[in-house]
């Protein structure tokens, strides 16, 4: 009978503790929204500041991802070229097409053979009755051609190889053109190769830059307003509330900054990505991709920059506050 | 009941002692103004006893509870058993009078029908009625100290702190307040004052403990001010 008391007056106080947690959290959250619309100058102020730090950071994103895939387009607009003999069958060109693809630096490889070669010069040429003519009477020394486009421009070390030790190709390799990564037009390929590589790193780096730089002014924004409230916060340290009861409201604050700055920058971000678009395709740069991955995952961009917003201002808001919690 | 045991508090070793074996005792229930020129160590002596500083040496129990054993996580308790009064009010200011007040209760975890309950008897004893949902912008230099006041009671503290409370304030409410301290320390609650007001000191006819240069050098049971 006494064990069964005990037992329940342990449950009720358990209850009765549970119960005064979720009303602090409670108070912490109705405190950080009451001074988040009181303090409505410092507000309007944080959460600009926090929209610019957003929308610079969803930028910088927004640039690596369209960067990537213009680059990615240009690499596949890069053809390695190798040419074959002009008699060479579509049977063992196909064969050299199948060899080729199975290597790992290749993205993907098209065969043109040499009547197909021919048959596109025709065709470019349709209004010069001279080339037609030529083309017409001359005995046909277009290359049959094998396309490959690699995986990174950077990398043509194994194709090289292949090049070198395939019998196939050995046979049926045209003497008189050399293939495009090994002749004239490597130097070409490698500068662009070198350019790929140049505007990732600088892309890459301009991006963390301007992700430091705006989470710092940030950072220095939410110090700012907690060092203007030093002495609200002494006074609540005096009269006895706890660490988490002061703090609490500050980082609630600090989320509804980045909250609603999230969904500024990201209706801004996207509006500009859009007005923007007919103008970057123009520059031939690939922006499309983009567009479709953010307009179809819009509602995890949002939610994505509020998770960024919220956890930069509560890192701000809990080194902010630490200097002024010392009991 | 405050016990100091030749408690002693420098800040830096170049320094003088900003407190220097400084003994005392008061009673629960008690009346007690301190007195001292800037830099005796009144300020000192309040921040030792609401903990804010450690002292360099000697012994604080304050209520029954020994400031030796005290861990950090236990500091909150011990300040929501004092009440703190300042010269310059701290108070919340975008907070209303109702809320500066109810916020004593409910960073103890009240709930709210208690604060409903509890908090217009102390606006009323303070003499605030009406003025519940005012910001502090909005109120006189007075009416403010006596929100602080109100704040300050409204857990029912066995000891209250009133750090120049009425050194903002004209003659009249300086008396406004200073009878409302008398009225809180009739209920029960141990008052420790201090004030530059001679006039305050020499008409309350209380116990008066004279600081100089972090020592006392008077402690008498009806004092008055000595220049």
């Amino acid at each position: 009978m006494s064990a069964k008391k005990k037992l329940n007056s342990k449950a009720l106080t358990s209850k009765k503790h549970n119960r005064r947690r979720l009303l602090t959290l409670w108070r912490v959250v109705r405190y950080g929204t009451d001074s988040f619309v009181r303090n409505s100058w410092l507000s309007v102020a944080a959460t600009a500041v926090m929209t610019i730090t957003l929308l610079i950071i969803f930028t910088a994103f927004i640039t690596q991802n369209i960067l990537t895939d213009t680059i990615n387009e240009l690499q596949d607009k890069v053809n390695m070229s190798i040419y074959l003999k002009t008699d060479t069958s579509n049977k063992t060109g196909n064969e050299l097409k199948s060899e080729l693809s199975k290597l790992a630096s290749v993205k993907s490889v098209k065969y043109i053979s040499a009547e197909e070669a021919r048959a596109q010069v025709a065709k470019d040429n349709g209004k010069n009755n001279d080339v037609l003519d030529a083309l017409n009477q001359a005995t046909n020394k277009i290359p049959a051609t094998l396309k490959v486009i690699v995986v990174d421009i950077n990398n043509t070390s194994e194709l090289e190889k292949f090049v070198a030790s395939n019998k196939l190709v050995k046979d049926y390799i045209n003497p008189d053109y050399k293939p495009s990564f090994a002749g004239e037009r490597r130097n070409t390929i490698k500068t662009i190769g070198r350019a790929v590589n140049f505007a990732q790193a600088v892309g890459l780096a301009a991006g963390i830059v301007f992700i430091v730089i705006s989470s710092l002014i940030i950072f220095n924004t939410i110090r700012m307003a907690i060092f203007n409230r030093k002495e609200e916060i002494q006074m609540m340290k005096l009269i006895g509330a706890d660490q988490s009861f002061i703090r609490g409201p500050f980082l609630i604050e600090a989320v509804i900054y980045g909250f609603i700055a999230a969904f500024i920058a990201t209706g801004l971000g996207i509006w500009a990505l859009y007005a923007s678009s007919k103008t970057l395709i123009s520059y031939q740069i690939s922006v499309q991709p983009t567009i479709d991955l953010v307009t179809m995952y819009a509602p995890i961009v949002v939610l994505t920059m509020m998770g960024i917003g919220a956890v930069i201002g509560i890192i701000s808001s809990l080194f902010a506050t630490r200097r002024y919690l010392k009991l | 009941m405050i016990l100091l045991d030749r408690v002693t508090k420098t800040y830096s070793k170049d320094s003088k002692p900003a407190l220097d074996r400084v003994s005392l005792f008061i009673e629960p229930r008690e009346f007690v103004i301190l007195v001292g020129t800037s830099g005796a160590g009144k300020s000192t002596l309040f921040k030792l006893l609401t903990r804010e500083e450690k002292p360099t040496s000697g012994k604080i129990v304050v209520g029954g509870i020994d400031y030796d054993t005290l861990k950090d996580n236990h500091i909150p308790m011990l300040r929501r058993k004092i009440g703190v009064v300042f010269q310059d009010f701290k108070l919340l200011p975008q907070r209303t009078v109702f809320e500066n007040i109810a916020f004593a209760l409910e960073i103890a975890g009240m709930t709210r029908h208690e604060i409903k309950s509890t908090v217009p008897k102390v606006i009323e004893l303070v003499g605030l009625t009406g003025k519940e949902k005012q910001f502090p912008h909005q109120l006189a230099g007075g009416e403010r100290q006596r929100v602080a006041i109100a704040r300050a009671v409204v857990r029912q503290p066995k000891i209250l702190i009133a750090d120049e409370p009425t050194g903002n304030l004209d003659p009249r409410h300086s008396w406004d307040i200073i009878r409302l301290l008398e009225k809180i320390n009739k209920y029960g609650t141990t008052v420790l004052l201090t004030t530059h007001n001679a006039e305050i000191v020499n008409k309350l006819k209380r116990r008066v403990i004279t600081l100089e240069h972090g020592k006392i050098t008077g402690d008498q049971a009806v004092g008055s001010y000595r220049q």
